[in-house]
């Protein structure tokens, strides 16, 4: 590479070698360029005269070479690129006729002794800048390509263990060098090199090296800083742009679905802007809530942006109803949807995701992190010519698996067959059995598709991105704006628009002893949704009268029937809007005292502000009730952060040993206000709270702060060895006096076993080995701050007695809880083959949590459902990860590059004392999966009576079987659970040329509530004029002798023994069903347009693509999306192709 | 200049932050004792204006079952015992478990009978709250002490009355500390009525004639006297019901109301204790519950026995029975509150003790005691108010009388507060007249079962039989 830019130069003006010293550095590969020509170029007053109009460049060069003996050193083909040029001047300096030549040309250049340097736009390579040396030896800095210090790069003395270390901003000093020491120069990620020391180069030199192809030294992101894979002993996974930029998803982590092992990503419907679940390694806490009442929890790692936590972390920004609010999603756990945080963070400002899983990779952040951690690094601007970049983008939306429904004639075909089996006619009375308005009063032979009309259009999205970034190598920038449309399919306006400004400023002083960071986010986010429930209505019997007039108001009533509970046209006129606001600082300062020590720090502030409006207008309601209402909800999350450290990188006997120390303080404040407006006089005034005539409000406050004291020690031996310790103390305000404070430490170590030479020798084709692991315990006070103590808290629903407001108290009162505590071991194979071409990872990992902090259910005697403590609990998760890259083919045009990862995760109850006399005894079984279900072992269909089948406790059959445990008296036993038994993703990219095309599955594998379960949830095929999935039909038993059925007689009436066997089902093995499934979840396709085409037009390259999302799905789940699951009316997932282009000007 | 800046003061300066973290920690993370919308329990009851913010949620009544105001808002105390007894019946779906109630089908995870059993707890909590709240206190007098302890014994009293009537003995909860609270065992009945009288007595003594404050809310002595009053006679004191009910009736505050449309009036001349019920969307509970909505039939039905019950003439029948036809049928429902909306014209407040039953009251202890004629004359005021003759029992009779008085609380009282059901059941007459009228009553069905999750909370707490 360098060595061949050498191969073809040639020196102008002259047919003789290039010169000695240049011979020299051509042998140990180093091209010498000057970085600064102010520093090295003492152009003495030149006297040059040209006369020249559109002569090639390299005309004139021999004419300057001529008349001031400057050589030019350039490479041939090089001129191809440049263009003629016309010159006139009288007795100029060199300097200024080099820049009539340079101007416009895809070339800079550099003065170096006497000699004319052409270079790349890019930076230099390598400069020695000759004055101000030590005598007896050199000063240097060692970069990037792109200018970017390599803080605590290696310099050693060749064939020796002597050397140093590169300080913060990449200087080093190395002293007492004889001629000819050839030094080595090496960063984790980069390819080492050489250089010899002469008498030429004795001095300040500047060396930029390039990033190491091999993708284990490819920089990876850590708590505090940076590693290579090469060196980790963490488990630490990443997602670059290039993968995220493919996806044509509005929300940043859905890109990481199916990309990392061990993170679970889910989204919780198809409603743009919706709530997307993570997890990472399963779920360490149980249910805390008590057990009939409440969602289980759902464990969800610490985010973190540049640095900063992000405030709202994942949690749903919404406090109302809409679209998107359903409990919809069962991630093994039933979870509300709602509005994510991360709709106001634009993908395409993220430069990299990286998911931390283990001890030795958490530990660092302490509490919150025992959940794993992700970090989101968003780009920097690039030294260089200022680049301006632009995407635009536009998509289409369909839902990617619609529920179809019964039509006219056979839902009426059900209805009444039911009606027939029950022996009950059909009557007009409503909420009573025989209620048939759609048998006896609604045409029976209209017919509207409203899964079709709901779901069934074809929406628009658009998506806009504008960056400009470049800069010096001392102060680099990047700004860049967004903007995404993302369109509901769904009838109405609605739609999640998003406005971001991205901005990141770096400044390094001239001495490069001071580093400045400065991050600006700013996102607005404006989600506009119909009102709660209104998804549900796919179900509407489908020979349901109009519920429009033809003016456009609502019907509430037909022929003398109340359809008010039918009318989907009033979700549509109740709508939720909501505003989010997001503000992320982040700012890192960094000072080198001596070579080797920095210090820095790290801070940010995060603000997120939501507003939210609904509206309830009187023509949205039956008219018999004049009601008007309206909601305005606040959210403000704001995290203040400030992390001091000190870092120290020496060089200690074979190995390096780098230091860190650091300090912690975090300051999170939530605001919460809900006001509530009623008795409106006028629609148009529910924008207004001013206008309601009754308003009812609450707010609250949550203050959090947290300080934590941390250390960690890494040492690296011979490029072989690496043990690495972590240590920190955690101070929490969530806990009472005396129970603040935490201690938690990790240990891990490496091993190169491929650096000895009897393993490279014994297995030639292994190009890399590691063993690694570690050991380590976290805390966690994920609880809600002030909760040792008792409190009052007014509350504004109450209505006031005699004037006076009353106060509730809020809680019981513990001051005995304090931090739980995860232990976690993970020990990790990395292999490499075929020079690294194949990469091989596999994991094994046990994390068990114990002392969770819950509320632990009370007797409602105590005045309370719970109390707050630490649970007696212990949750294990151990699994397998397996992760493989493969560089199949790598030829001139074509290659072809594979990944693959998949994770199995097993998780269960370690221990529970005295589980059978708990309040959850009805919901684990030691050893068993937390997600474990309890319900009756379901038989099928009852051929002679058409009723389900159930298994008693004493194993006969029954219709009724008894609600509870066994223990209990019930016929309950453990019938399924909810783990994900396997997840990953196999991913494929395939270059030709300018074409590439990426196509990506994600897989997973569970039990899961089946779409039967949704059908006898809440109501029973056959009654309550609601429609039901057309793969009922012909499924349901019809009369005795009927052994085919899997569905059991259709009913009509909620008291007969039809409908309670039917009730039973839903708690029965029945309602699971396996849920397998793989995806297409991204199909990119792009062309990068030839450069001789943009040539003309300045632009620098231009791409244009094709983005599928969700396009094939292959799975055994029927009904309902595989993913989710659990209810078929949620709002569908999306299928998103999305065609756009990117150019670079 | 700049590097020695930096050495100087820059460097140090990170240095010691650093380094101080460890010193400072406990700094860092102290936070003021409590957020701006919540106070702790000392700052509660500094004062005698913010305790009156706590001593507030104990009379609100609001249909929100996350707050614990007056216990029965959500858990349809009138509803579950009027289907339980010869009351109601239960028309809609809307409600699965309450439609056990009928025919006595009740099992331990019965969503009603939960909340029956829970909502008197979550109430009994604030009320002990205060009791240790103010006692506690430095910043209150000895006086108001004295007077928002019996005030709280007085509720405190009702909820275990109506709790050891519901269940039997129950867990006696006197205490905010759940480490106490969550070990108890269900108490003897004679314990609970045993409290239930410890707390009237008590209260009685402390209490002011006049009512603390506007309205009849908060208590007074002869709240408590009422109470009283009815809890010797459910344990047959016939003289202390029949003294007590005596000086409530001879104090002369009270007098019934002429019209019956509005006794359940807010300032009603008979009430003796009223709860206010206002609130956004509708007025009572049972005005909302029993009023038929959106064009459906009643939820809930007057049950047959009820209605026969009736005698002609009786203008309660029409005052506090609703009709509606539907199909040809006239269908009736209790109608004695009869806002549904909070726009109503009239205000309606909960009514818990009325004079009514005082007359009732006195009436059946008179004819315990073996006066007959003093007891009739206290039932002929009760029904000179609905219009109707004077009873023709014999008053020889003690049968005779007390069958009077018997039907008489049964149409003046009907769906209010399980009347009916405790009537029945302290009489011993559930089985004969519930026996006869239903199917399926068994003496068990007498005590509604212990919710199965607070027998898992609380394993000290143990099964009523039959469940």
């Amino acid at each position: 590479m360098l060595l061949a830019a050498f191969k073809g130069a040639s020196l102008p003006g002259r047919k003789t070698p290039i010169t000695k010293s240049l011979l020299a550095m051509r042998l140990t590969g180093i091209l010498l360029l000057a970085s600064c020509l102010h520093l090295s170029a003492n152009t003495r007053a030149q006297q040059i005269n040209l006369s020249e109009k559109h002569v090639p460049l390299n005309k004139v060069f021999k004419k300057i070479t001529d008349q001031t003996g400057y050589l030019f050193v350039y490479r041939d083909e090089w001129m191809k690129q440049t263009h003629d040029i016309s010159i006139s001047v009288h007795n100029a300096g060199l300097k200024e006729v080099l820049d009539i030549c340079f101007k416009d040309q895809p070339f800079t250049y550099a003065i170096i002794d006497k000699m004319v340097v052409l270079k790349d736009t890019v930076l230099p390579t390598l400069a020695v800048i000759g004055d101000g040396q030590p005598a007896d030896g050199i000063r240097g800095r060692v970069a990037d390509s792109l200018g970017s210090p390599l803080a605590g790069a290696s310099i050693r003395i060749k064939g020796t263990t002597k050397g140093t270390q590169a300080d913060i901003h990449g200087d080093f000093v190395m002293k007492n060098l004889p001629q000819g020491t050839v030094l080595v120069v090496s960063y984790t990620g980069f390819i080492s090199r050489e250089f010899t020391v002469t008498e030429k180069n004795t001095g300040y030199f500047y060396m930029a090296l390039k990033r190491s192809p091999d993708e284990l030294d490819a920089t990876v992101i850590q708590a505090y800083g940076t590693t290579s894979r090469r060196f980790n002993v963490g488990s630490i996974s990443t997602v670059d742009a290039a993968t995220i930029e493919k996806q044509p998803v509005t929300n940043v982590m859905l890109a990481l679905q199916g990309q990392i092992p061990g993170l679970a990503v889910t989204s919780t419907s198809g409603v743009p802007g919706n709530t997307v679940l993570l997890q990472v390694r399963g779920q360490n806490t149980i249910m805390a809530n008590n057990p009939p009442y409440g969602l289980r929890p759902y464990d969800q790692p610490l985010i973190i942006i540049d640095g900063v936590p992000f405030a709202p972390q994942n949690n749903n920004l919404s406090q109302y109803g809409n679209l998107g609010s359903d409990p919809s999603i069962d991630g093994g756990i039933s979870q509300f949807g709602g509005v994510s945080p991360f709709a106001s963070i634009n993908p395409a400002d993220v430069e990299s995701i990286t998911v931390l899983r283990d001890a030795d990779a958490t530990s660092i952040y302490g509490t919150q992190g025992s959940n794993g951690v992700i970090l989101i690094t968003t780009k920097k601007g690039r030294p260089g010519k200022t680049v301006f970049g632009l995407t635009a983008t536009t998509g289409f939306n369909s839902a990617a698996r619609p529920v179809k429904v019964l039509n006219t004639q056979q839902y009426l075909q059900v209805r009444k067959q039911a009606f027939a089996q029950d022996s009950i006619t059909p009557g007009l009375i409503p909420y009573s059995a025989g209620y048939a308005p759609d048998l006896l009063v609604f045409d029976q032979d209209k017919y509207t598709n409203w899964g079709k009309t709901i779901y069934g259009k074809t929406t628009n999205n658009t998506d806009i991105h504008a960056s400009v970034s470049g800069g010096s190598t001392n102060n680099t920038f990047i700004l860049s704006g967004g903007y995404t449309r993302s369109n509901f399919n769904y009838p109405g306006d609605f739609s999640d628009q998003r406005l971001t400004l991205h901005s990141m400023l770096h400044h390094s002083s001239i001495d490069n002893r001071l580093t400045m960071d400065f991050g600006v986010d700013v996102g607005y986010d404006q989600n506009h949704s119909a009102g709660y429930a209104g998804n549900k209505d796919i179900l509407l019997p489908p020979n349901m009268p109009d519920l429009k007039n033809p003016d456009g108001s609502l019907v509430w009533t037909y022929k003398g029937v109340d359809v008010s509970n039918y009318q989907f046209y009033a979700y549509l006129m109740q709508p939720d809007n909501l505003q989010n606001y997001n503000i992320n600082n982040t700012l890192h300062l960094g000072y080198k005292i001596i070579s080797g020590l920095s210090i820095g720090v790290t801070a940010g502030y995060n603000r997120n502000t939501t507003n939210e409006t609904t509206k309830i207008p009187a023509a949205s309601v039956n008219p018999v009730y004049v009601y008007r209402s309206a909601q305005f909800g606040q959210n403000n999350y704001q995290t203040l952060n400030i992390e001091p450290q000190i870092d120290y990188n020496v060089t200690i006997g074979k190995g390096t040993l780098s230091a860190l120390i650091g300090g912690s303080y975090k300051k999170n404040t939530n605001y919460q206000q809900t006001l509530e407006g009623t008795g409106y006089s006028n629609d148009l005034f529910l924008g207004s709270i001013e206008g309601a005539s009754q308003v009812m409000a609450s707010d609250q406050t949550t203050l959090y702060k947290y300080d934590a004291g941390f250390a960690r020690l890494k040492y690296i031996y011979n490029q072989e060895f690496i043990v690495s310790l972590g240590g920190r103390r955690d101070g929490s305000s969530n806990f009472g006096p005396g129970r603040q404070f935490g201690s938690f430490g990790s240990v891990g170590a490496g091993w190169i076993f491929t650096q000895e030479k009897p393993v490279k020798k014994a297995l030639p084709f292994l190009s890399y080995g590691k063993i690694y692991g570690s050991y380590g315990t976290s805390g966690s006070d994920g609880i809600a701050p002030y909760s040792f103590q008792p409190f009052y808290k007014p509350n504004n629903y109450i209505p006031a007695v005699q004037g006076i407001q009353p106060n509730v108290p809020q809680n019981l009162y513990n001051p005995d809880y304090g931090w739980a505590t995860k232990r976690s071991l993970n020990i990790a194979l990395d292999l490499g083959f075929f020079h690294d071409r194949i990469l091989f990872n596999t994991t094994f990992y046990r994390d068990r949590e114990g002392g969770q902090l819950g509320g632990y259910p009370q007797p409602i005697q105590t005045g309370f459902g719970q109390v707050l403590q630490n649970l007696p609990s212990s949750v294990q998760n151990q699994g397998w990860e397996f992760a493989l890259t493969s560089t199949n083919i790598q030829g001139r045009d074509f290659t072809w590059k594979t990944n693959f990862n998949i994770a199995f995760n097993r998780n269960k109850l370690l221990g529970f004392p005295n589980l059978a006399s708990s309040p959850y005894a009805q919901l684990y079984q030691i050893g068993k999966p937390t997600s474990i279900v309890f319900g009756y072992k379901y038989e099928g269909v009852n051929p002679a009576t058409g009723e389900f089948q159930y298994l008693t406790a004493k194993g006969q059959l029954t219709s009724s079987p008894t609600y509870g445990l066994v223990a209990d008296g019930g016929d309950q036993v453990p019938i399924a659970d909810r783990e994900v038994k396997y997840a990953g993703g196999f991913g494929n990219t395939f270059t030709y040329k300018r074409l590439s095309l990426y196509v990506f599955f994600q897989f997973s594998s569970q039990t899961a509530p089946n779409w039967m379960s949704t059908l006898y949830g809440s109501y029973t095929p056959g009654n309550a004029n609601i429609n039901m999935p057309a793969a009922v039909f012909g499924k349901y038993w019809t009369g005795p002798g009927d052994t085919h059925a899997t569905l059991q007689r259709l009913v009509t009436s909620y008291s007969s023994q039809y409908a309670r066997s039917a009730s039973s089902f839903g708690l029965s093995s029945g309602a699971y069903s396996d849920d397998t499934y793989a995806r297409l979840k991204t199909l990119s396709l792009s062309w990068s347009l030839p450069e001789k085409l943009l040539k003309g037009a300045h632009i620098h390259d231009l791409r244009i693509y094709c983005n599928a999302q969700n396009l094939l799905t292959f799975t055994n789940y029927k009904v309902a999306d595989p993913e989710t699951f659990n209810d078929y009316t949620t709002f569908p997932v999306q299928r998103i192709v999305a065609f756009g282009l990117n150019c670079n000007f | 200049m700049k590097k020695i800046f930096f050495q100087q003061y820059i460097v140090p300066a990170a240095l010691l932050m650093t380094a101080g973290m460890a010193g400072s920690c406990k700094k860092l993370i102290e936070i003021p004792p409590s957020p701006p919308t919540e106070i702790v329990q000392s700052q509660q009851f500094a004062d005698s204006s913010t305790t009156m913010t706590a001593v507030a949620l104990v009379y609100s009544y609001v249909s929100l079952q996350t707050s614990n105001g007056f216990g029965y808002n959500d858990a349809k105390l009138p509803e579950a015992t009027g289907l339980s007894s010869d009351e109601l019946i239960y028309t809609s779906t809307n409600i699965p478990d309450m439609t056990a109630f009928t025919g006595y089908g009740l099992t331990n995870r019965n969503s009603v009978v939960a909340q029956l059993w829970a909502n008197q707890y979550s109430s009994l909590y604030p009320i002990n709250a205060i009791i240790e709240g103010v006692n506690g206190s430095t910043g209150l007098s000895a006086g108001f002490k004295k007077q928002i302890t019996a005030e709280m014994q007085v509720v405190r009293a009702l909820y275990y009355f109506n709790g050891v009537n519901l269940f039997g003995g129950v867990p006696l909860s006197l205490t905010t500390d759940y480490n106490v609270t969550n070990k108890l065992a269900r108490a003897s009945v004679d314990s609970v009525y045993g409290q239930i009288l410890t707390d009237l007595t008590s209260a009685k003594q402390n209490l002011s004639v006049d009512y603390p404050s506007s309205g009849h809310i908060r208590p007074n002595q002869l709240v408590a006297t009422a109470l009283l009053s009815r809890v010797y006679l459910y344990r047959q004191q016939w003289q202390q019901a029949y003294d007590a009910a005596n000086t409530v009736i001879s104090s002369g505050s009270y007098s019934l109301t002429s019209d019956p449309n509005a006794t359940f009036l807010d300032g009603s001349t008979e009430a003796i204790w009223q709860l206010p019920a206002t609130s956004s969307y509708y007025v009572t509970e049972e005005g909302y519950d029993f009023s038929p909505n959106y064009g459906a039939a009643p939820n809930y039905l007057i049950n047959s026995w009820l209605l026969n019950a009736f005698e002609p003439g009786d203008i309660r029948m029409q005052d506090w029975l609703g009709q509606m036809v539907v199909n040809g049928n006239t269908l009736y429902y209790p109608h004695k509150y009869k806002n549904i909306q909070a726009s109503s014209p009239t205000t309606e407040d909960y009514m818990i003790l009325r004079l009514a039953e005082q007359y009732l009251i006195r009436a059946e202890a008179s004819a315990e005691l073996g006066n007959g004629a003093a007891a009739l004359a206290d039932v002929n005021i009760v029904r000179a108010r609905a219009g109707l003759p004077a009873s023709t029992a014999d008053p020889a009779s003690q049968t005779a009388v007390l069958n009077a008085i018997m039907h008489e609380r049964q149409v003046e009282l009907f769906t209010e507060w399980g009347h009916r059901w405790y009537d029945l059941k302290r009489t011993n007459q559930a089985g004969t007249v519930l026996g006869a009228e239903k199917t399926g009553w068994t003496a068990d069905a007498a005590l509604y079962p212990v919710p199965v999750a607070q027998l898992q909370n609380d394993v000290n707490l143990k099964q009523n039989p039959g469940y």
